[in-house]
């Protein structure tokens, strides 16, 4: 409430230090004063000749304080470590027959094996070229990669049978020019609806995707998303959705049966499902990597451990840092400066006009030669004595009602003024 | 352990190596193993920090706004030289300069090495550690340890109305009758007979005694002797509000009211000392935080600065009864019991006016409180409406502060209500007048 009272037990310690000026004003330091107090004298509150005793840890020290809580990391460091590899999802992307993530198609490539079947997975077109041989299937998917017209050429120079899993459109014009595409289906549940044996024999199955179009005389299987056909001596498989033949999808309904059928057909299958973009060998680009030497990545390691050390260098405090506790700052004015903010905020005029008054009165009344509990009658005719003023006006100025507004109070201070210097001057 | 920037530099420039050579993953791995290894040897050359003995002596107390030298001696007791950085750390607000410095301790010497302090708070400080840094001869590695040595600064009170204490002496001078003014010594107390000599208040001449003896004799007066000060300092949360300029760092924000009532303590210890009365000290919140009784006069200066040193305003509401009863306790005999307090209207109103008849029935009472200017200055404030709403607040306080003062006047209450500066003065003034009056 009042000038002294600290805002807050908590009233803010200060942040840092205060700096400023070194205290140097001491006023006339000089005069010798008896009784002023002599540093250094009196009782000293420490031994004078104090012992110093290492403060930092030993390295045996350390190390028997750290061992534990390291030893514990390293442990769970070794179990997280070994706990990766042995869950470690294959590498590769969707449909990688070495992926065994969700959309990995791992799974069917084992029940492939086991069924005989010799499945060699690609990643590249070059090492498809490399594996196929007339008697076995080409799984072509992902062939978004594929998106380049030598490649795809390449592609449709092997032999053997085709299965095609959510062809783009540049593939399937280059390995499957007989088929259009249709429309984009939900990939759902659906039964076969086609006298092909593959899906007779694997009924229902999760299909869907593109439905296409079929050529005459080829088949077309769960509304359009399955389409074989013979073309050229070769059997050429286009399905809409590769969902089926995932890891996640292979237990679902028939899905398993209908994978093993359309690529169980031959005893070798080729199964391309490249995960990154292949360039066309053709073009021969060589990349920005290629052309930078040996030397400039490893002196940029060697920089880099170089910055590492100037940081070390630079981070290595001398010392601990130095706490301390900090008095309370608060100005003892605040309070008061807090209330006049509350008397402009509630619009507090009959308030702040009481106290501009009886501040006033207080200075005024003793130089009228009158004591405190003189009436306001006898300090109004006192005044209108001493300084000639309208008895009325000084009344109304000293014991008025409270002013209606915000310039009325401001007007009420200046003729307070003004009264205080008549009633000195005068 | 600690790098040095050499280590990286060193790095740096293998880089270039490693840029131009023909196996450039070789030549990057065998030049770090290089540096590791430089680092190693650097490392296992250096000198060793942990043998080190270090001893402090210097100064144990310092005025606020004073400097103080503690000087650190290192004795290297190994067999190698320890070269590099020493940092003796402080608490910030002790001001220790320089932060570090360099060290070269040759095997089986010592050397010194000197920290100035210049506090900028009052209260005791402490020395935190000695860090050293030893480097090793290459200069690309560093030993690191810290020593802890202990030290304590007292920080005492700048006791800057000092410069006010000549003249109020002249004048404790002119009321003894000592000054080389021809003022006859004045005073209540009578000191002795002698001869009457032409000038003498014929209203002194003691009859009595003239008629035992031939000549006319008159009585001399001097100021009561021998009285009791009682100078009772409230540390509770009024006294941490700041006021005025901190003179001893110029920060704006002021200085603790607690240490401008220090101040007028000071003065008015010293000068009660050199008028012959026995001065007391008793700091009180909620419990008795200091108490000097009775200290010689020669002693009573160091003793009430180190009493008042540590003193820190505590954030708790004041304890009137019980300071009462602690001056009561304590004070036998009829005293002047100054009370260095907050003229704060609320917190005097429920806490020392119940209080109060119970002290002033049995001693003399002056209260001393520092007003705040930026107050006063708010109280001129007719510009905008803003700052009439703040001078209306500023009057609202003032007229709080004078009811107060004419309340404690009636219970026989002397009240000093000065401006930080002038605090001391008025105070010394007051006790200088209740002397003159002989009301001590």
């Amino acid at each position: 409430m009042t000038a002294g009272t600290p805002a807050s037990p908590h009233g803010g310690p200060e942040a840092s230090p205060r700096g400023g000026p070194e205290a140097s004003s001491r006023g006339t330091a000089d005069v010798a004063v008896p009784g002023q107090p002599v540093p250094g004298d009196g009782v000293p509150p420490s031994p004078d000749r104090a012992p110093s005793a290492p403060a930092s840890p030993r390295v045996r020290d350390a190390w028997a304080r750290w061992r534990g809580p390291l030893g514990v990391l390293a442990l769970l460091a070794a179990f997280a470590l070994v706990t990766a590899l042995v869950t470690r999802p294959g590498t590769g992307g969707y449909l990688s027959a070495e992926s065994t993530t969700p959309r990995g198609a791992h799974a069917l490539a084992q029940l492939l094996r086991d069924q005989g079947v010799d499945v060699r997975p690609a990643g590249t077109v070059q090492e498809a070229r490399e594996l196929t041989g007339p008697d076995s299937l080409l799984v072509v998917a992902q062939s978004q990669f594929l998106a380049d017209e030598a490649l795809l050429r390449d592609l449709a120079a092997l032999p053997g049978d085709r299965l095609l899993v959510e062809p783009v459109t540049q593939a399937l014009q280059a390995l499957a020019p007989e088929v259009g595409a249709g429309a984009l289906t939900d990939v759902e549940s659906r039964a076969p609806g086609c006298d092909l044996p593959a899906a007779v024999r694997a009924g229902t199955a999760v299909t869907g995707g593109v439905s296409y179009n079929p050529p005459p005389g080829a088949r077309s299987c769960y509304g359009g998303a399955l389409v074989s056909f013979s073309s050229g001596g070769r059997t050429v498989t286009v399905v809409g959705s590769g969902e089926f033949m995932t890891n996640e999808r292979l237990a679902d309904d028939g899905d398993a049966a209908l994978a093993m059928n359309l690529a169980g057909t031959r005893p070798a299958v080729t199964w391309l499902a490249p995960s990154l973009p292949q360039a066309g060998a053709a073009e021969g680009k060589a990349s920005v990597q290629d052309l930078i030497p040996p030397g400039v990545t490893w002196a940029a390691v060697q920089l880099l451990v170089a910055i590492g050390l100037l940081a070390v260098w630079r981070a290595r405090r001398l010392g601990p840092v130095v706490t301390e506790r900090l008095p309370v700052v608060v100005r003892a004015a605040e309070t008061v400066e807090g209330r006049g903010r509350l008397y402009r905020s509630r619009g507090a005029r009959d308030r702040a006009a009481a106290a501009l008054r009886a501040a006033a009165l207080d200075r005024i009344v003793p130089r009228l030669g009158l004591t405190a509990d003189a009436t306001p009658a006898e300090v109004v005719a006192a005044l209108a004595v001493r300084t000639g003023q309208n008895a009325q006006q000084a009344g109304a100025v000293l014991y008025g009602a409270p002013p209606a507004d915000d310039a009325g109070l401001m007007a009420l201070a200046r003729h307070l003024d003004i009264l205080e210097r008549q009633v000195s001057n005068a | 352990m600690a790098l040095t920037g050499r280590t990286g530099l060193l790095a740096a420039l293998s880089a270039l190596v490693v840029l131009f050579a023909p196996r450039p993953e070789a030549a990057a791995a065998g030049l770090l193993l290089v540096l590791a290894a430089l680092v190693a040897v650097d490392l296992l050359l250096a000198g060793s920090v942990r043998p080190l003995r270090l001893e402090r002596s210097g100064e144990h107390r310092v005025r606020l706004g004073d400097s103080a030298r503690v000087t650190l001696t290192v004795t290297n007791p190994g067999t190698r030289r320890v070269r590099g950085l020493i940092r003796d750390a402080w608490a910030p607000s002790a001001g220790a300069r320089p932060r570090e410095q360099a060290l070269d301790v040759p095997a089986g010497e010592r050397r010194r090495v000197a920290v100035t302090l210049t506090p900028l708070r009052r209260g005791d400080r402490d020395s935190a550690v000695v860090t050293v840094r030893s480097v090793g001869p290459l200069g690309l590695a560093a030993r690191q340890g810290s020593h802890a040595v202990p030290w304590t600064v007292r920080v005492l009170p700048p006791f800057l109305s000092r410069r006010h204490l000549p003249a109020k002496l002249s004048r404790l001078r002119e009321l003894e009758g000592r000054n080389p003014v021809s003022i006859r010594g004045q005073g209540t107390e009578f000191d002795s007979l002698r001869e009457y000599v032409p000038g003498d208040d014929v209203r002194s001449i003691d009859w009595r005694a003239t008629a035992r003896r031939s000549d006319v004799v008159v009585r001399t007066w001097r100021p009561e002797r021998d009285r009791r000060v009682l100078i009772v300092l409230d540390t509770s949360r009024t006294s941490a509000g700041r006021v005025g300029v901190d003179p001893a760092s110029g920060d704006p924000s002021g200085w603790p009211r607690l240490d401008w009532s220090m101040d007028a303590a000071l003065l008015l210890a010293a000068l009660a000392a050199r008028a012959g009365d026995r001065v007391d000290f008793l700091a009180h919140d909620r419990t008795v935080r200091a108490w000097v009784p009775g200290a010689s006069r020669t002693e009573l200066m160091s003793v009430l600065v180190n009493a008042m040193a540590p003193l820190e305003a505590e954030l708790v509401e004041a304890d009137s009864e019980g300071m009462v009863a602690a001056i009561l306790a304590r004070a036998r005999h009829r005293c002047l019991v100054v009370l260095l307090t907050d003229l704060n209207p609320a917190a005097l109103e429920e806490g020392l006016l119940p209080v109060l008849p119970q002290l002033a029935a049995r001693h003399q009472v002056l209260l001393a409180a520092v007003s705040d200017p930026r107050v006063a200055a708010m109280a001129h404030g007719r510009d905008t409406l803003e700052q009439v709403y703040d001078a209306a607040a500023a009057e609202h306080l003032r007229n709080g502060r004078r009811r107060m003062t004419a309340r404690l006047r009636r219970h026989g209450v002397e009240v000093v209500d000065a401006a930080p500066e002038h605090l001391a003065p008025a105070l010394a003034d007051a006790y200088l007048a209740l002397k003159a009056a002989g009301r001590l």
